[in-house]
């Protein structure tokens, strides 16, 4: 969110990425748009073909086993299996999670798990018998010949860094032979003229290299010689065409995905740099694990380490510097959560002051000595207008230097194209991304495994949750009615462009906010964060309710002000957030949720927002299953009945009920027999809103535009196309009144009957009264 | 709503409904009256033993004073139970009083003393070679059962067909099958209700339509029915000599086989019958739960449902509400999603009927669990549901043109008094009145022209 980095900067930087875009891209991205216009729906969801793999041989033993395999590559784990544990390491390493909730997990076994398998060392025998060995069934033939024929290449092709060039290793140049001859690799191939005596590749022993170049290959009695040697061969790529030389690698192209490995021990051309755990930071088990399989073979592999927000990612990317201990890139998404790294290193690590330094619009530090860490935005980095003389001296030595890490927080906010050009700009050697929620609406996902590299680990939400390492989040959906009046006004086609600040600024909705907050900050004392993409409405509830916002324009004094008062003082206990603090903005004290509005169906914004709360607070007995305080956090999303708003709640859901959650639907919210001490309870108050809404103009009532996020194109596309024109003739303006007695609300959504809670006892009051 | 029918109550209801010559014919058998005997509400259990030993009747009145007095609502429903069977005879000279039916009475009485003794021994085990185990028994049982069920719903599914003939066959769809003309017999609203039903309740259903029926193939009731209970006394597992049969019971014997009371076994010389705990069992009340089998199914907060079944029959019981997205040798995997729900709501199934089933069926790793269906997927079924009923169709009248507001108003008063008015708009001075008030205000707006 760059915003962080000041209006205009930003501004510039969503121009020139389009100028430096080349439109071959541009393109693409377009037809991608089109096509995806309902991209965002679940890719299994349209496929209604059952699978019927029941005629599979089950062992005599099957009861012992873990999982079923299907033909079609999905896998299914039962948690209670005594061999769950390991079944779940291996699984996590070799296929896709696709949910994840208490007693059955599904998987899914892909071309690019299973790359990402052979990355962390995994060989296709080993994945092949290991799966035998847990199925309950004989593996299907079908899943055996796919991981045959999807791992045979994988592992063959390394890329690696040397004094700043890029140089594909293979010890079979009949591969190089057959890489060379796609046009994008053998354009990307840089032929150096000092190679003018070989006719073949680069053939490097050991850390040395000789520098060759010449479209011809290795002869038989060459390669007879240097086998024995154990050699690798190599050709240099453009530094600017990395990106699209790996692309080709991948399994849906040539399908020689490439391995970045780093074997930062015997880098002794990059000097090194002291810095070393300080011995209080201990990393929890899963955190221990990630780093694991990152340095699996004592080596750095670049990839993404995927866990929730709050379960300490900082602690890894850290521990992963200190590992390596080269000079360090750590790239974040805005001003805040660089002071944030900043202050993460320094709490977690031994590195010295001078050794550290930010590189902002604000702050430009240098690092003192030949290596250090630099953290900064992604936006600095990929800025593509004209600097100031300072930063232009900065970003030159980002470009000079070679870094043994590149670190990368939340890469899922990160556009592809923006990824392009940090990483073209920067050279490292070892790439990491981390990220709580590997999924996008624009499924753009998978971009990041040729960008960063494949996922070396994903944890898993509930695990973390029963181990106390997380905060147990009780998710609640409340409905809120449309008033008549505000309905009514909804279904009118020339209001198209207005719905959304209309079922947002709902006063039913307002008031059950309302209700929560009052209930939240007066009887359990909580930190309360409200969300609203729309900046209308986060300023009247604001306004109304007397709290402080934060949203885009906000300065980044003004914010950290803000955020200070809300950590420390007693009075400011709730306050109002709009898309800027979706992400990596840090408030540990927070342990509740309400969102009004959001934005459409994006998944992806749902858990980043919960991840705000995940932070475990309290004891940790307490937290544990079964603890005095089982529900310490709360996530309420608002949502007004019978508008668009419900379709979206049920889509941005579905992420963390993969991941185990559950939603409980609230339908009477404030209680029925109180709430007249709340705004908006007569109906001249009501219609005053309605008409203030209605009188607003259509840009007003729209959403906020943070440029940097490429997510939201896709979901805006979609809607733009929906709307009605109706309302661009002039009719904007128009106040209508409608008035008329009683309001009625809509039947139906009445009490239900429920069964029993799990303890009533430990149950939230709100939630208790269903169960009365 | 139609009247659903298929809700068995008891046997013993089964057993009332016969006639006075029927019901002293049935307590013949010394089986029967213990068999009723156990049936019977506590109250009316002992009111039996008590005047089991006495000859002549007993004044109504003193056995109201057996009973305390916040008792009397019971002692009611005991008396009327017992008069209903005929055990209890109602003498009304001057004063009410009631005797025990003296067959029913001698032959429990002898059944006390001597103990009872079927009319058949279990085979000795040198006859029988092999015999199958409790276990494989069951499985026999359920699978015989299965595939009956499955011939029921849909005849094409069954691997084998069964010994009944298909009128036979017919009787027993008639009310769960529904046919529009040339499209092949679905299932009707009571069909899948049927489906959703625990084995014991199907059971009997089937059991219910079969003995009622039984006058129209030339069997006696009464006759079936003691040969039903007297069926529930024999031994699970153990082999009895079908020659011991006459030769009805031979004919009943094959029906029972394909519904999975019995398994048939052919010897070198003789053949035998050996029950099944479905036989075993038929005497017992349905509400006696105790004897549950185990459950399958799990349920996920994500709406997943995992069924651990090889059964094909289950398999089209959750295709009834959830759509079956895979099928392994010994798993359904399935899930609920708003469409498979509001096709299930289509076809009469609510709500209730299916978060019942799947807490019934709930897989004994998570029927420990509370709830054993996660409360946000029980929620959501029941909001879904809800959502379906919000619109109310009420047929109606609708009127407009009045010649002046006068003649409105009066028209819209009339059809409020008659709690008749839908709708008014007074500006416009259109209304709308309930379809049953149309002709009364017919009538009314004639009186005002």
């Amino acid at each position: 969110m760059g915003h962080g980095d000041k209006g205009r900067p930003s501004k510039k930087t969503k121009f020139s990425t389009k100028d430096d875009h080349s439109s071959k891209f541009m393109e693409d991205d377009d037809n991608y748009y089109n096509e995806d216009a309902e991209g965002d729906f679940r890719d299994g969801e349209n496929l209604e073909k059952k699978r019927d793999f029941s005629k599979l041989e089950l062992k005599p033993d099957h009861l012992n086993r873990p999982l079923w395999a299907c033909a079609d590559g999905r896998i299914f784990l039962e948690t209670f299996s005594s061999l769950y544990k390991q079944a779940y390491d291996f699984l996590i390493a070799i296929a896709e999670p696709v949910c994840r909730p208490e007693s059955m997990h599904e998987y899914n076994l892909t071309p690019h798990s299973l790359y990402a398998a052979v990355s962390v060392g995994l060989e296709t025998e080993t994945i092949i018998s290991v799966l035998n060995k847990l199925s309950k069934t004989k593996l299907p033939k079908e899943m055996i010949d796919f991981i045959h024929s999807s791992t045979s290449n994988y592992g063959k092709v390394k890329l690696v860094l040397k004094k700043n060039r890029y140089f594909v290793e293979s010890p079979f140049p009949e591969v190089l032979k057959k890489l060379l001859k796609d046009e994008v690799i053998s354009k990307a191939r840089i032929t150096s003229e000092a190679a003018n005596y070989g006719d073949g590749f680069t053939i490097s022993k050991a850390a040395g290299e000789i520098a060759t170049a010449h479209d011809g290959l290795l002869n038989e009695a060459e390669l007879a010689a240097v086998a024995e040697e154990k050699e690798t061969h190599a050709f240099e790529v453009d530094p600017s065409q990395v990106e699209n030389v790996k692309q080709r690698c991948l399994p849906n192209a040539l399908n020689y995905p490439m391995l970045e490995e780093y074997d930062f021990r015997n880098d002794t051309v990059n000097p090194d740099l002291n810095m070393e755990l300080k011995p209080h930071a201990q990393p929890r088990p899963y955190q221990e694990k990630s780093l694991s399989k990152m340095f699996g073979n004592g080596r750095a592999r670049s990839g993404i380490i995927v866990l929730p927000c709050g379960a300490g990612k900082s602690l890894v990317g850290v521990s992963a510097a200190s590992r390596i201990k080269k000079s360090c890139l750590c790239l974040a998404t805005n001003a805040v959560s660089v002071d944030q790294w900043a202050f993460q290193f320094k709490l977690w690590s031994t590195i010295q002051d001078d050794q550290i330094c930010r590189f902002t619009s604000d702050s430009k530090e240098r690092f003192r000595g030949n290596a250090g860490v630099v953290v900064t935005t992604y936006n600095m980095v990929a800025f593509g207008g004209k600097r100031s003389e300072e930063s232009e001296k900065i970003i030159e030595e980002i470009r000079n230097r070679e870094w043994g890490l590149l670190l990368m927080d939340e890469v899922h906010v990160v556009p592809a194209h923006m990824f392009r050009k940090v990483i073209s700009i920067t050279k490292s050697h070892c790439k990491l991304g981390l990220t709580a929620t590997l999924v996008r609406e624009d499924e753009r996902i998978t971009d990041l495994n040729f960008l960063i590299g494949p996922k070396l680990y994903e944890a898993n939400w509930l695990d973390l949750v029963k181990g106390g390492f997380i905060a147990n989040v009780q998710c609640a959906e409340v409905w809120c009615p449309m008033t008549k009046e505000f309905f009514a006004e909804y279904l009118k086609k020339e209001n198209s462009k207005k719905k959304q600040a209309l079922y947002v600024m709902n006063p039913n909705k307002f008031r059950a906010c309302e209700f929560l907050i009052r209930f939240h900050e007066q009887q359990r004392g909580d930190k309360i964060i409200v969300f609203a993409d729309n900046l209308f409405a986060l300023t009247e509830y604001a306004m109304k309710l007397r709290k402080p916002m934060i949203y885009g324009a906000t300065s980044h004094v003004e914010r950290t002000k803000i955020l200070e008062a809300f950590k420390c003082s007693r009075d400011v206990n709730t306050v109002f957030l709009s898309k800027v603090g979706d992400n990596s903005i840090d408030i540990p004290e927070a342990n509740v949720i309400i969102q009004i509005s959001s934005h459409a169906g994006s998944r992806r914004q749902e858990a980043q927002r919960l991840g705000r709360i995940l932070r475990a607070k309290g004891k940790l007995e307490d937290r544990m299953a079964g603890g005095k305080e089982e529900y310490n956090a709360f996530f309420y999303s608002l949502v007004s009945t019978d508008t668009q708003e419900m379709f979206y709640s049920t889509k941005r859901q579905q992420f963390l009920i993969d991941q185990g959650y559950s939603f409980k639907v609230i339908t009477s919210l404030p209680p029925a027999d109180t709430g007249a001490d709340l705004s908006y309870h007569r109906l001249d108050d009501q219609l005053a809103l309605l008409s203030k809404v209605l009188s607003a103009g259509d840009d007003a009532v729209g959403l906020e535009q943070l440029e940097e996020d490429a997510d939201d194109i896709a979901l805006h596309k979609a809607r733009r196309s929906m709307g009605s024109m109706s309302a661009m003739s002039g009719a904007n303006g128009m106040v209508y009144m409608e008035y008329s007695t009683g309001q009625k609300r809509y039947a139906g959504q009445g009490q239900l009957k429920s069964n029993k809670p799990k303890d009533p006892a430990k149950r939230h009051y709100l939630f208790k009264k269903r169960f009365g | 709503m139609p009247q659903v029918k298929i809700i068995a109550k008891n046997f013993m209801d089964m057993v009332a409904s016969l006639t006075a010559r029927d019901l002293d014919n049935l307590y013949q058998n010394p089986f029967i009256c213990e068999a009723i005997l156990r049936s019977l509400p506590p109250l009316a259990k002992k009111y039996v033993l008590q005047m089991l030993y006495i000859e002549g009747s007993v004044l109504a009145k003193s056995m109201e004073e057996w009973v305390l007095a916040d008792g009397f609502t019971k002692h009611r429903v005991a008396i009327d139970r017992l008069v209903q069977l005929r055990i209890f005879s109602e003498e009304k000279k001057k004063e009410t009083s009631y005797r025990l039916n003296p067959t029913f009475q001698t032959n429990l009485q002898k059944h006390l003393i001597y103990g009872g003794a079927l009319p058949r021994e279990p085979m000795p085990s040198n006859v029988t070679v092999r015999l199958p185990t409790l276990e494989e028994l069951e499985a026999y049982a359920l699978g015989q059962w299965e595939c009956f069920l499955l011939q029921l719903i849909s005849s094409a599914q069954a691997e084998k067909p069964t010994n009944f003939s298909s009128s036979m066959m017919k009787v027993f769809q008639r009310g769960l099958l529904i046919q529009r003309d040339k499209e092949s017999p679905r299932l009707s609203e009571s069909g899948f209700q049927f489906l959703l039903m625990d084995t014991s309740a199907q059971l009997w259903y089937i059991i219910r339509e079969y003995i009622s029926n039984s006058q129209e193939r030339g069997v006696n009731q009464a006759d079936l029915i003691s040969f039903l209970l007297e069926l529930s006394f024999h031994v699970a597992g153990e082999a009895y000599n079908v020659n011991t049969l006459s030769e009805l019971q031979k004919n009943m014997i094959k029906d029972f086989a394909d519904l999975g009371l019995v398994k048939l076994q052919q010897g070198r010389k003789d053949s035998w019958f050996i029950p099944t705990k479905l036989a075993t069992s038929l005497s017992i009340s349905l509400t006696d739960s105790s004897s549950r089998k185990e459950g399958f199914v799990v349920v996920e907060t994500n709406f997943r449902i995992y069924a651990y079944s090889t059964s094909k029959l289950h398999c089209e019981i959750l295709r009834l509400f959830s759509r079956i997205e895979y099928q392994l040798p010994n798993l359904i995997v399935g899930a609920i999603t708003k469409e498979s729900l509001y096709n299930a709501f289509d076809n009469g199934i609510t709500a209730d009927q299916i978060i019942a089933f799947l807490q019934q069926n709930a897989h004994p790793r998570v029927a420990e669990r509370v709830p054993s269906v996660p409360e946000n997927v029980c929620d959501q079924i029941r909001l879904w549901e809800s959502d379906l009923n919000r619109v109310e169709a009420t047929p109606a009248y609708f009127y407009d043109e009045f010649p002046s507001r006068d003649v409105f108003e009066a028209a819209c008063d009339y059809a409020r008094d008659r709690s008749g008015l839908l709708w008014e708009d007074s500006k416009k001075m259109r209304l709308a009145v309930k379809a049953e008030t149309h002709t009364h205000m017919r009538e009314f707006l004639r009186g005002q022209s």
